[in-house]
């Protein structure tokens, strides 16, 4: 790993931020002693087997749980009845013109849309015997129409939801210029119909959830492995009509959520709703077949894009028409439109493109609903974006490297406005991809494949470019026209009366190190010792707002409230001491804990400060003590959010003859603006790309043509492991970002958008001689052993195929 | 994904397994590893009435020469025979299979009774006991036997042994001195079972082919030989294209089917593929093999 800092930021302040500090939840994640929501033992635990549908579409008829009510250790067998009995339906509400809501139903009422959807909810003292009652139950069903095929849904023959009068829920285009225009007149035009198959996140810990209700002061608590504790308590808060002083929502140690926990989920509408009526504590954890079934998916697109450019290599036009497969209802609060929509937004990607149409439907189907995944549906933009660069630095006889150069937008175009409205800030575009291209050796690795392939091997060498847009403010909705705000976070920081600090926050980390990372924020903004600092978050109690740890947010909207109240507190912290140290406060400074008058020996510890400020009450005066607070509390909103850029370059090399993909290679460079620590953006990129080789390679949710899924396990969804995954370099430019507080980017998502069209381009690459278009993910040997046998190997072009 | 109740008997001999298993029937399963069954009982594919555990009955890794084979106890674990000297030196097809059993921590547990029994076509155990004609000894009350692995597996997940029957050991037979073998197995991830795999022993003389074997997984029901290919190779000196050929015919003697992961012609065309890099590295490894 290597780091160029582009910024002044390191050289001003070679403090705790950027430093590379150990992950301080590690020792106690890697040791067995983290404490997940299934850890949790309430006394009196009862748990939930839940009956899922084994229908994709179908009416229910009858459902009989008379002989499962009587089985041992049995509490309740309950249905869609008596869960709308107590809760308020909810529905994913957008001011998105086209857009039609469909209703939650926590478990399925007349009709089940999806196979793994929750029909009945068996309770029991354990959750073996809840699944042998399980087992008892048996729901006859009216089979109706498939609406398994997207492109056969839009031809609304059967309805999902009858009530919405078709299946397209969601449709939106984007315009700008003269597309048609500027396609006829074009030198070239490349042009493929591109399919990305659904992927579902797989996160280490399945998704649970514990809800207790106090009858004392009734109020109900929820423990569920969430990436979105406050929002799921607004949520809550309104299905059972409680005030959230009477609600809190508790994540705890979360292992992995990549977008799939930042739903609210049927099952924790259904374990609340039980608690109140059984007066235990309801507890459910999914397992991995039901998390391959019933967690939300992603990834699930078919593109149809046209490329025109040059003969220079500009690029002048792109016109996309995007079908979204997003399952069987539109999750709250994202809506089904949060996928297909950014396919369309982000499909003109860093580039110059001036002319853009991109028209996108998002159709409901007889899966699991899509949700949010690392990425949300620039993985899907880029693969289609950057392909359709590839193909035309071939028709152009061009080097792939040369063409993007030529129309990645640069530094002094900037703020740029791409073709579907985003506003790009400074951002290094052109730098990722030359100090990339630097890193990997283009040159002599090209070289290199020229002579590999006069060995007969398939060397392949693949680019992706790409920008997204991370830490957004209230100005921008992280979905479309969704009511929610996603834009502000807050924070608290307290200095107690012993001395010790504590932050609190809304955000939910579950794996980003935001423990460590926004410590060293307050640290340094404080004037404390990292290790001084303790972390509140994933606790809806914790502040009186927030939504949660999601779309590459939480170190630029957190991380900008812990910079506003840490400065605040150390204003304040510093006036209190003027009192005790008799100095002006411009003479004051505080460093590792210590407040010490400048230039002299005169100094008190922070724990000496708040003896003096809680306890010894006559070293400060009374009106000081009572107009100041060694506590402040700020909110952050980056109103707009920040780009973030990067471009990655794949080697990979393919078995002829197993048609087996090796990434041998691989290099990234992103502009993550200021690193607050390159250890934790490392690993976030490390990880990312790991997701991103997944759906390139391997990962694949497949239905059979009745709906139903054959995925159910890891045998049949196949995940990659460390063995898979190269050993990648990655280089962070630091170019602050010069629209938000502290100048720092998100970066938590950007390996998955950039490696599926990185690889996709390196096996292209590999099998250019054969003319064999890659246009669908994953990639897998089977399909290389089709796409190559069905292929005829021919010099020159071709115009493709549509 | 909870297994319902069951019983569980964890006998001290064969002859308390044997009378267990004569009690319960085919409502009893044995449990040594457990890596195959327990994800089956726990997705509530099998749901036994009782669990017979018998680790108890011999000592794991029992492996040991004698006469022209070596005889392996059946509840030595995967990882006994990755690392085992004896296997490495007498049969070193066994151990360079053993390498690609799932992973560690599963080679560590599984047992090659366990993985036997369970038969699935796509393990690399079943393949070596048919590629060596291994033989299999079971215990059931009052009376033993001994099957070939050739009888042994029936179909996918289905084997000669009946419900009241437990396998107490295998004999492999050594490989011929000089001879020379080859494994190749084609996965989609680092320790899954193979989409298709192929196994050679082969032994020459005078840079002709004595005596070739060849055994396929994950392309059938069961594991199977390549009898034809085999006899084309026969007396021949392994020159490339007589070594395609033997290919050719390995493909054309498969009827595998379409899953997941492979398509039948896929999973033919590995099978084709596999076989020549096995062969291929199996003369090259043979004494009196290239002239």
């Amino acid at each position: 790993m290597s780091s160029q800092a582009a910024g002044a930021a390191d050289v001003a302040r070679p403090g705790i931020v950027g430093a590379r500090v150990q992950r301080r939840e590690d020792p106690r994640l890697l040791t067995g002693r983290g404490a997940y929501v299934d850890d949790r033992k309430a006394d009196g635990t009862v748990h939930v087997a839940f009956c899922r549908s084994d229908r994709a579409h179908a009416r229910i008829a009858r459902i009989d749980t008379a002989e499962a009510r009587q089985a041992p250790g049995v509490l309740g067998v309950f249905t869609a009845g008596d869960i709308d009995a107590v809760a308020r339906p909810i529905r994913a509400t957008s001011n998105m013109p086209d857009y039609r809501a469909t209703e939650l139903e926590p478990l399925a009422r007349t009709k089940v849309r999806y196979v793994g959807e929750p029909v009945v909810a068996v309770v029991a003292e354990n959750r073996y015997l809840a699944e042998d009652a399980a087992g008892l139950v048996s729901v006859d069903y009216d089979p109706l129409p498939g609406v398994t095929d997207p492109e056969s849904a839009l031809e609304d023959r059967a309805l999902l939801h009858d009530e919405a009068g078709t299946n397209i829920i969601a449709a939106r285009e984007f315009a700008r210029g003269d597309v048609d225009g500027a396609m006829a007149d074009a030198a070239i035009i490349v042009e493929d119909r591109f399919r990305i198959r659904r992927k579902t996140p797989s996160a280490i810990e399945n998704r649970t959830c514990l809800a207790e209700f106090e009858a004392g002061r009734q109020a109900l608590t929820l423990h569920a492995s969430t990436q979105v504790p406050g929002l799921l308590r607004d949520a809550l808060a309104e299905i059972f009509d409680l005030p959230g002083r009477r609600l809190r929502v508790v994540a705890p140690d979360v292992g992995g959520g990549f977008g799939a926990k930042a739903s609210l989920y049927p099952e924790e509408v259904v374990v609340c709703a039980l608690t109140m009526r059984l007066g235990r504590p309801v507890k459910w954890t999914s397992d991995r077949m039901e998390d391959l079934t019933a967690t939300t998916q992603a990834f699930d697109e078919i593109v149809r894009a046209k490329l025109a450019l040059e003969p220079d290599g500009r690029i002048v036009a792109l016109d996309a028409d995007v079908i979204g497969d997003v399952g069987a209802y539109s999750i709250y609060p994202w809506t089904a439109s949060l996928e297909p929509v950014q396919v369309v937004s982000f499909l003109p990607g860093p580039y110059r493109v001036q002319n853009y149409r991109g028209r996108v439907r998002a159709v409901a189907t007889s899966k699991a609903p899509m949700g949010p995944y690392r990425g949300v549906g620039r993985p899907i933009s880029t693969f289609v974006m950057e392909r359709l660069v590839d193909m035309a630095a071939r028709r152009l006889a061009m080097d792939p490297a040369e063409l993007r150069a030529r129309n990645l937008v640069r530094d002094d175009e900037f703020p740029y406005k791409s073709g579907s409205g985003i506003v790009w800030d400074r951002s290094g575009f052109q730098e990722c991809l030359s100090s990339a291209l630097d890193r990997f050796g283009y040159a002599q690795r090209r070289t290199e494949q020229a002579a590999a392939r006069n060995e007969g091997r398939l060397v392949g060498i693949g680019i992706a470019s790409y920008a997204e847009l991370t830490g957004i403010g209230s100005r921008i909705s992280a979905a479309p026209g969704m009511p929610i705000n996603t834009g502000t976070e807050r924070a608290t920081i307290e200095i107690d009366s012993t001395g010790a600090v504590t932050a609190a926050f809304g955000i939910a980390s579950h794996g980003q190190g935001l423990e460590t990372t926004l410590a060293q924020i307050v640290a340094e903004e404080l004037g404390v010792r990292v290790e001084d600092v303790e972390i509140i978050h994933g606790d809806s109690a914790a502040v009186p707002h927030s939504t949660g740890t999601y779309a590459s947010r939480s170190t630029v909207l957190a991380g900008g409230a812990a910079t506003l109240s840490a400065r605040a507190l150390r204003k304040q912290a510093i006036e209190a001491a003027s009192y005790i140290l008799e100095a002006a406060d411009t003479d004051i400074e505080m460093r590792d804990g210590i407040i010490s008058v400048a230039g002299t020996d005169s100094s008190i510890t922070l724990r000496e400060l708040a003896r003096a400020f809680y306890s010894e009450m006559r070293r400060i005066p009374k009106e000081a003590r009572e107009s100041l607070e060694l506590s402040a509390s700020a909110t952050y909103d980056p109103f707009f959010g920040t780009t973030t850029g990067a471009t990655h370059v794949a080697e990979v090399e393919i078995d002829p003859q197993t048609f087996g993909v090796t990434v041998r290679n691989y290099v990234v460079a992103e502009d993550c603006g200021r690193i607050v620590n390159p250890m934790i953006v490392d690993g976030q990129v490390h990880g990312g790309v790991a997701q991103g080789i997944g759906a390139a390679l391997y990962e694949e949710v497949i239905h059979d043509e009745n709906g139903q899924i054959l995925t159910g396990s890891f045998v049949d969804y196949v995940v990659p492991s460390a063995a898979e995954i190269p050993d990648m370099a990655v280089i962070h430019l630091e170019t602050e970002s010069p629209s938000t507080l502290g100048g720092y980017r998100g970066m938590g998502e950007g390996g998955t958008i950039g490696a599926p069209a990185a690889i996709a381009n390196a096996v292209a690459d590999a099998l250019s001689a054969c003319n064999a278009q890659i246009n669908e993910l994953p990639i897998t040997p089977d399909r290389l052993f089709r796409l190559i046998r069905d292929v005829e190997p021919r010099e020159g072009e071709s115009k493709n195929e549509t | 994904m909870k297994p319902p109740a069951f019983s569980y008997f964890a006998p001290e001999t064969v002859e308390e397994a044997t009378a267990r298993l004569a009690e319960y029937g085919d409502d009893a399963k044995l449990i040594a590893g457990g890596q195959s069954l327990v994800p089956m009982m726990n997705f509530r594919l099998v749901s036994p009435a009782a669990l017979i555990d018998i680790r108890k009955i011999a000592p794991p890794d029992a492996i040991e020469e004698s006469g022209g084979h070596v005889r392996i106890g059946a509840l030595t674990r995967h990882r006994a025979l990755e690392t085992s000297p004896l296997i490495a030196h007498r049969i070193p097809v066994l151990a360079a299979a053993m390498g690609h059993v799932a992973h560690l921590a599963i080679r560590n547990r599984g047992t090659i009774g366990g993985s036997l029994c369970h038969a699935d076509p796509a393990a690399e155990l079943p393949a070596i006991a048919v590629l060596l004609d291994a033989r299999i000894h079971a215990a059931r009350r009052g009376g033993v036997r001994t099957v070939d692995a050739g009888a042994f597996f029936e179909g996918a997940l289905w084997t000669a042994l009946e419900d009241d029957e437990i396998v107490t050991h295998i004999d492999f037979p050594l490989l011929p001195p000089g001879a020379g073998w080859g494994f190749h197995e084609f996965a989609r991830r680092h320790g899954d079972f193979g989409l298709a795999g192929a196994a050679v022993t082969v032994s020459g003389s005078a840079g002709r082919a004595s005596e070739v074997r060849i055994a396929l997984l994950g392309v059938g029901e069961t594991p199977v030989r390549a009898h034809a290919a085999e006899d084309l190779l026969t007396g021949s000196g392994f020159e490339p294209d007589e070594i395609a050929a033997a290919a050719a015919a390995v493909r054309d003697g498969l009827d595998p089917t379409d899953d997941l992961h492979a398509s039948a012609d896929y999973r033919r065309h590995l099978a084709g593929v596999l076989a020549e890099r096995a062969l291929a590295d199996a003369w090259g490894r043979a004494a009196n093999g290239a002239s």
